[in-house]
């Protein structure tokens, strides 16, 4: 199944377009940078770097009178244009560079017209720090709204790396409302979404501003969709990262997220070495970056020189990134012959019209061969990482515990991977799945294991440990709880074995079944279906929960019911069917039906409307997702006819970014993302 | 019946084009006298603002209502006061209109005011450099202004609101302009502003760029004016000579010497008419030179003032109001003697149709082809007609031409009356607003709507607003605040003013409701009834604002603290919330500030974490107070240990540390982070000892134990690196790890052997070999091998590369399945014959 189902047109009717989302933002910093006359200097706040990349390119920047562009770093900035941009997020650490450059510049008496671009809206925060340092008066700001951006076909993201940890470590509420505000404005383009799901404290919060909200942005004057529910839309799905810890703890198991993992991927750019991105002869295909802005401190340039970016788009690539790792080196194998065949064909031509033909095919062909080059040689980067033994230690140790088996020896084994020097990641990420799949770590067990991290990686790692165990995140616990934990903390308590069992988790793959289909989500693990889709199963293909519905389809075309294909989508009608198992886990469950201003004609239409125009379900992670959820509910989409899915999510995460950006370990601005 | 509507019509150009003076409004010297005052008018039939030019003699006792010093009178169109206000500040360099009707006046130190037709105003200022310098004068246009100050530079400010104004390209000149103007920037094609100076003998564009002479030879120039659509210049020389030339110097459109009109005295103002013509005034005379340098007179009883509008010119003299503008094409073809087109024929036929002639019936079937445009035209000429009467006529014309069509779409039927209705209705002189049908279309509705309410024209404005079914939300709004502003309790106990806020609100609301201004913010009429006093009334409307963002800051101002607070958590908005925590952080003292936050409980606790954030960022001593006042310990200790981190001085790095396990130590669930804490302490210590030790050339500061193992193993300190095991009470298998790894970098293959011969190794031997290898050094790791489980020596022979010790292994172990498994993976035939050969052997 899978990439045959995948390139064939669903249905007749095209996906939801969100490339729009990318045409708004590319317009509104084209206006942005267009409002101040003649040519400038753009000085980039690196974490943006990567984003912007996405939406527009370099020449275009250069087309409106951008003349250089620098990181927005400390230190000195000398500029030859009298305009000054600086595109940034508002960060306190950033607004005091600024403070400090314009000083520097008047000390200097350099004339120069600053203006300041706060991503996505402007903040009294910043005009305040700004008045404090004595320069809100030589500064113009404005806002630069970024907010959705497409990132696949089917994903959209907010692309901000650090969503998890503001919102549950800091309390830093601003991703919400900023991911409240990029849903109205979906909302604007297409309608109101007719009904929305919510699991978690703060995804219910989000919903909360976004149901309240509405009548507010409305303006008199322009015409609002705000007012109209949605055809293209049935639903908002909106579920917290903290509904589901344990996925991201996981090592993901297919392609992309494998990439992820081992390589990182950043803002859909992952760094290869140039021998194996740029083609070897001819400019047929040409997936190169244009250069990257020019860095202030540019030493970080120089040691990467052998590596280069590629940007993740190729077809080749799409047709692999949901696979499970172990089937891509077939898949690879297959597309391999088909070329060679269809190269010695175009050999075989002969006739004048013949070799026309075969003309017009070389290019595509070349371009596909030089993909196929390029993720043969990216699986061979990633098997001998997928060999060694921590890895495959770690993996185990993974299944272990999900399975809650032996789980004092799963906690020994992770002592034993502290003592052979495994990072820090790794550890953290295990030590936690253990806590959250057992309820806690023996008291004795955990305090060992605390001392030996410390002293291992160093104990500057106490805050992060102090983190985890927080009542807001609660991942790293005790067992049993100390009796002075806040009730909070109690009531948060997951229940994995009964979730387990009740959303089945855990699928039991005997190797012949894994090898014929990906019969479940759970593929994406090798055996562990995802919590957070198994919730958007229970809204959005509730027997995908119960059973398999691959399985009962194949027993069907065997009793020859078949040729019909899939089933039609259920209707939305929320959890219904699911409510014991929602509140067991802990965080507020909602189901709110908005209601557009004229009703009666809006439920008119939707008796006209056609049955068979299939409808796009949003699923929102509010603090990321991880590629594996998104190859997961793909894969869901594929189940039925008449839904489709339109992820969003605040960013793409991995386990180790996560713990990364708790620890505030992450190597920030790692240098020329994107653009 | 009024005059037919050619009677004011006069023909230029040899009879191809006509101009048509309509009188709006007769004046009878309502109006002081132009010739004694500095005047600025309002475009699309807008009030004028008159204040007397000092520089003038006047005498006393005149019958026209004269000024007292320093008074700007402001009349409409139609003459009627509308205000009068007097200026208590610096010399007035110059007023002006902006698009919404609000007279802009401007001083010499900079300072300017935005008045609105009711008196109230906003002051701004152009910052101190030019309140240092002075300014000499300013072009005020529609959306800004540019001022040239004492120094002639030239500042550029954008919109009203008090916008920081811009440096414009310094054109350096060294004296001030002959004369100057500006083109707004909406009529520019870079969308900036561009500024046009007279100097010399030629004129110099100036934008925030750069300055540019433009090399012209006639300057000096008199008067420029820029076209109402930014295409043209009209440029006046001194000795007289009118020229027209494109905006970018690069066309010239006419020329026209005025000297040739046979009058006294000076020309007063050059002013377009519409884009195609210009009109040039003297005391009481009015030239329109139109573009072949033809020319019409007007003569009036005394000094005029001219402006401009989009689509002709109004002339105000001492009588009359009137405007002078091209005769529209449509009212051309149908009233033009002899006109043939189907629009006059059209019109011909009603007028027959309504004398019962039957000729009607021919002259529609002679323009049956062309009927439908007929109408449209006659449609369109009604808009353009003022006469009621001949509205009408035109109208009915179009009715009657429509009944003859099949199908016909009204709208434009149906609209143009309804715009008429509206139009009649605000020309009237008590309304006076003089606006033309292409003038409405072109600033729209809805700013018909707010330019009677800026008139306290709330009814007019409320029912025409629903007649063009346009929301009444902006009339409602503007409503409430004159109806704050005018019901100002009498009564002086606070009882009555109580029950005078209840009532005024609830007016307030119930009309709200009643006129459906679902989406008025409450937030700004509460705003009013605060700036007018009324506490009481400003909170009564807060309660129905919807939107957080708006009821914060009033809330702030009324000091209203907590709640201000309580809202901004609830909007969700974390700016809002910063927003009030800054205003809170300055105003209130940091216990009081600590308090507020603190006693919130539940409902603050978002702000009281996003406090954290920004202290964490920007006022560290702030948080730490913050933490301590609230006895968390545990924070502080973070807090402590995140500042020792970014410490890079020792003594001070391990004195947080103690600081932070002192925290730890007060709370007595932390009894584990303390006793960490006390043994990174420990560390820190040795490590600095390791370091004088070490004779300063190895840094170990900073480090985690394992670091501090390995870089004492690397640097031979291996008795240290024992002692810190047992001091750290290290497990055996990590120290093992980490001497393996160490003693492998080092390539201390020796010291690796005997350390592992020192007992019996607690990780096996296998991660030996598997280190080795992977490290490049397959020949030490072949020694290790014979140590390990012997299930696995064969595979680890194999990575070694030691293929022939691993068939000898099998062979020990006669185990011949992995024999043959090896056989197919072997590198070469040798090896492949001699495994053969083994095989051969076991049986």
């Amino acid at each position: 199944m899978s990439s045959e189902d995948q390139t064939k047109p669903q249905e007749n009717d095209p996906p939801l377009d969100v490339s729009i989302l990318k045409e708004i933002a590319r317009k509104s910093l084209i206006d942005a940078l267009n409002s101040v006359n003649g040519a400038k200097t753009l000085v980039l706040d690196p974490t943006l770097a990567g984003p912007l990349g996405l939406v527009t390119e370099v020449s275009l920047l250069k087309h409106h009178g951008v003349d250089k562009m620098f990181w927005l770093e400390a230190g000195p900035l000398t500029s030859s244009t009298t305009n000054i941009v600086y595109l940034c997020r508002p960060m306190i650490k950033y607004v005091k560079i600024i403070a400090d450059h314009i000083k520097r510049h008047t000390k200097e008496s350099s004339k120069h017209n600053y203006t300041l671009l706060l991503v996505p809206r402007l903040s009294s925060l910043v005009s305040r720090l700004l008045e404090e340092e004595g320069v809100l008066g030589d500064i113009t700001i404005s806002a630069y709204n970024l907010q959705f951006i497409p990132i696949a076909e089917d994903v959209v993201s907010l692309e901000c790396e650090s969503a998890f940890k503001e919102i549950w470590v800091d309390g830093d509420e601003t991703v919400i409302y900023d991911s409240a505000q990029a849903l109205i404005s979906l909302q604007k383009l297409f309608g109101l979404f007719p009904r929305i799901l919510a699991k978690g404290d703060h995804a219910a919060r989000l919903v909360k501003l976004l149901t309240t909200y509405l009548p507010q942005t409305r303006t008199s004057s322009s015409p609002d969709t705000l007012s109209e529910l949605s055809d293209d839309f049935d639903s908002l799905i909106v579920i917290d990262r903290r509904v589901d810890m344990i996925t991201p703890l996981l090592t993901q198991l297919t392609y992309e997220g494998l990439i992820d993992e081992l390589i990182g991927i950043r803002n859909c750019h992952v760094e290869l070495p140039a021998s194996l991105v740029t083609p070897p002869s001819g400019p047929t295909s040409n997936p190169a970056q244009p250069p990257a802005p020019v860095s202030s401190t540019s030493a970080a340039n120089l040691r990467k020189e052998s590596k280069k970016k590629y940007h993740l788009t190729d077809q080749l690539f799409i047709d692999l990134r949901d696979l499970n790792f172990s089937s891509v080196g077939k898949r690879l194998n297959k597309i391999a012959r088909r070329l060679d065949e269809d190269y010695k064909t175009s050999l075989q031509a002969k006739t004048i019209p013949q070799l026309r033909d075969v003309v017009g095919k070389l290019g595509g062909l070349q371009t596909e061969h030089q993909s196929l080059r390029l993720h043969t040689g990216l699986s061979e980067m990633l098997i001998p990482m997928t060999r060694t033994e921590q890895f495959n230690k770690s993996l185990e140790i993974q299944q272990n515990l999900l399975a809650s088996y032996n789980v004092s020896d799963q906690v020994a084994a992770i002592e034993d991977l502290i003592a052979n020097g495994t990072d820090m990641q790794t550890v953290v990420r295990l030590l936690c799945l253990a806590s959250l799949t057992t309820g806690g770590i023996k008291t004795k067990a955990l305090e060992n294991i605390k001392r030996e991290i410390l002293q291992a990686y160093g104990y500057n790692l106490l805050p992060l440990l102090l983190s985890l165990a927080s009542p807001s995140l609660s991942v790293l616990l005790p067992n049993p709880l100390p009796p002075s934990t806040p009730q909070a903390v109690l009531a948060s308590k997951y229940p994995f074995s009964y979730l387990s069992k009740s959303l089945r988790l855990l699928i039991d793959d005997s190797p012949e079944a894994l090898e014929e289909v990906e019969n479940d989500i759970s593929f994406v693990y090798s055996g562990y279906a995802p919590i957070s889709v198994r919730l958007v199963q229970c809204v959005a293909q509730k027997g995908g929960v119960l059973s398999n519905p691959a399985e009962k389809e194949k027993s069907q075309t065997a009793n020859g019911a078949g040729g019909g294909g899939k089933v039609q989508a259920h209707p939305i009608v929320g959890w219904k069917g699911f409510e014991d198992v929602l509140t067991t886990m802990p965080g507020e469950t909602l189901d709110i039906t908005q209601h557009g201003t004229e009703s009666a004609t809006s439920s008119i239409r939707n008796l006209t409307r056609p049955r068979d125009k299939s409808t796009t379900t949003v699923v929102f992670f509010l603090g990321g997702c991880t590629y594996t959820e998104i190859a997961a509910l793909r894969w869901v989409g594929r189940q039925n006819r008449g839904r489709r899915f339109l992820i969003a999510t605040t960013g793409i995460i991995t386990g180790t970014s996560l713990v990364d950006s708790i620890a505030g370990t992450r190597k920030t601005a790692q240098g020329d993302a994107g653009i | 019946m009024p005059d037919h509507p050619t009677v004011s019509w006069q023909a230029m150009q040899g009879g191809n084009v006509f101009y048509r003076h309509q009188q709006l409004f007769s004046l009878d010297g309502k109006l002081p006298n132009f010739g004694e005052c500095i005047v600025a008018g309002c475009r699309y039939g807008g009030p004028i603002a008159m204040m007397r030019d000092s520089t003038k003699i006047i005498a006393l006792n005149s019958a026209a209502p004269s000024f007292v010093k320093s008074q700007i009178q402001v009349f409409s169109s139609a003459g009627e006061g509308l205000l009068l206000f007097s200026w208590d500040q610096a010399k007035i360099i110059r007023f002006g209109w902006t698009y919404d009707e609000r007279l802009v006046v401007l001083n010499e130190e900079g300072t300017y005011r935005v008045y609105d037709l009711q008196g109230d105003y906003q002051q701004h200022s152009l910052g101190s450099e030019a309140s240092e310098l002075g300014v000499i004068d300013a072009r005020i246009h529609e959306n800004g202004m540019v001022a040239m100050t004492g120094s002639l530079t030239l500042l550029e400010v954008k919109g009203w609101d008090g916008g920081r104004p811009m440096v414009l390209a310094n054109p350096k000149l060294s004296e001030p302009p002959n004369s100057w103007a500006v083109i707004p920037p909406d009529l520019n094609i870079s969308r900036h502003v561009e500024v046009l100076l007279s100097v010399d003998n030629t004129v110099f564009t100036v934008d925030n760029l750069e300055s540019i002479d433009q090399r012209l030879s006639q300057g000096p120039f008199t008067h420029i004016r820029p076209s109402p659509n930014g295409k043209s210049l009209a440029l006046l020389t001194f000795s007289g000579t009118l020229l027209v030339v494109s905006t970018d110097f690069q066309r010239r459109m006419a020329e026209f010497d005025t000297s040739t009109v046979a009058t006294e005295g000076q020309i007063q103002q050059v002013e377009w008419c519409g884009n195609d013509a210009i009109a040039v005034t003297w005391e009481s005379l009015v030239v329109l030179v139109g573009p072949f340098a033809d020319i019409l007179q007007y003569f009036y009883t005394g000094n005029t003032f001219a402006i401009t509008e989009p689509d002709g010119v109004r002339i105000i003299s001492p009588d009359v109001c009137e405007l002078i503008q091209k005769v529209p094409a449509p009212n051309l073809s149908i009233f033009r003697p002899g006109s043939t087109s189907p629009a006059a024929i059209l019109y011909d036929a009603w007028e027959s149709f309504s004398q019962r002639s039957p000729k009607a019936d021919e002259s529609i079937r002679n323009i049956r082809p062309e009927l439908a445009s007929a109408v449209d035209s006659c449609i369109e000429a009604a808009g353009q007609e003022w006469e009621p009467y001949w509205q009408r006529r035109l109208l009915s014309a179009a009715k009657f031409g429509r009944g003859y069509l099949d199908f016909y779409n009204p709208t434009d039927f149906v609209n143009m009356g309804q715009t008429l209705k509206v139009l009649n209705a605000v020309r009237y002189y008590e309304i006076g607003i003089p606006l033309t049908y292409s003038q409405y279309t072109y600033t729209s509705p809805s700013h018909l709507i707010s330019r009677l309410t800026a008139r306290n024209m709330h009814l007019l404005a409320l029912r025409i607003s629903s007649f063009l079914s346009l929301k009444p939300d902006v009339v409602l709004k503007h409503w409430a605040s004159a109806k704050i502003l005018r019901s100002r309790p009498t009564a002086t106990s606070p009882d009555a003013e109580a029950g005078g806020d209840d009532e005024v609100c609830k007016l307030i609301v119930d009309k709200f409701k009643e006129l459906g201004g679902g989406d008025v913010s409450y937030a700004e009429i509460a705003k009013r009834a605060w700036e007018a006093g009324r506490v009481g009334l400003a909170t009564k409307l807060l309660d129905y604002e919807r939107r957080a963002s708006d009821q914060v800051p009033l809330l702030l101002s009324m000091k209203e603290d907590r709640l201000a607070l309580e809202k901004a958590v609830g909007s969700g908005d974390t700016d809002l919330v910063y927003q009030v925590l800054l205003h809170l952080h300055q105003h209130l003292t940091l216990g009081n500030f600590f308090r507020l936050i603190e006693d919130g409980g539940e409902k603050l606790a978002p702000a009281s974490r996003l406090l954290q954030v920004y202290a964490r960022e920007q006022n560290r001593d702030m948080l730490r107070d913050f933490y301590y006042s609230d006895d968390r310990r545990v924070e502080s200790a973070v807090l402590a240990l995140d500042e020792a981190s970014r410490m890079s001085d020792p003594a001070s790095r391990i004195s947080s540390v103690k600081s932070a396990q002192k925290f730890f130590s007060e709370d007595k669930d932390r009894g584990f982070e303390a006793k960490m804490m006390d043994e990174s302490v420990r560390l820190l210590t040795l490590q600095q000892q390791l370091e004088t030790e070490a004779g300063g050339n190895v840094s170990f500061f900073g480090q985690s134990v394992n670091e501090t193992m390995r870089t004492c193993i690397l640097n031979g300190m291996v008795k240290k690196a024992d002692k810190i095991k047992a001091d750290f009470k290290v497990p055996d298998k990590r120290f093992w790890y980490i001497k393996l790894y160490a003693l492998t970098e080092i390539r201390d293959f020796e010291g690796l052997d005997t350390f592992a011969k020192s007992k019996r190794s607690p990780i096996g031997y296998e991660p030996f070999v598997r280190h080795l290898v992977a490290k490049g050094h397959a020949k030490e790791a072949v020694a290790y091998v014979a140590r390990c489980d012997s299930p696995k020596r064969a595979d680890l022979y194999t990575e070694c590369d030691e293929w022939r010790m691993a068939g000898k292994e099998c062979k020990e172990r006669g185990d011949k399945r992995k024999l043959e498994e090896l056989r197919k993976k072997c590198p070469n035939s040798m090896i492949a014959r001699e495994f053969d050969q083994i095989l051969s052997t076991m049986k």
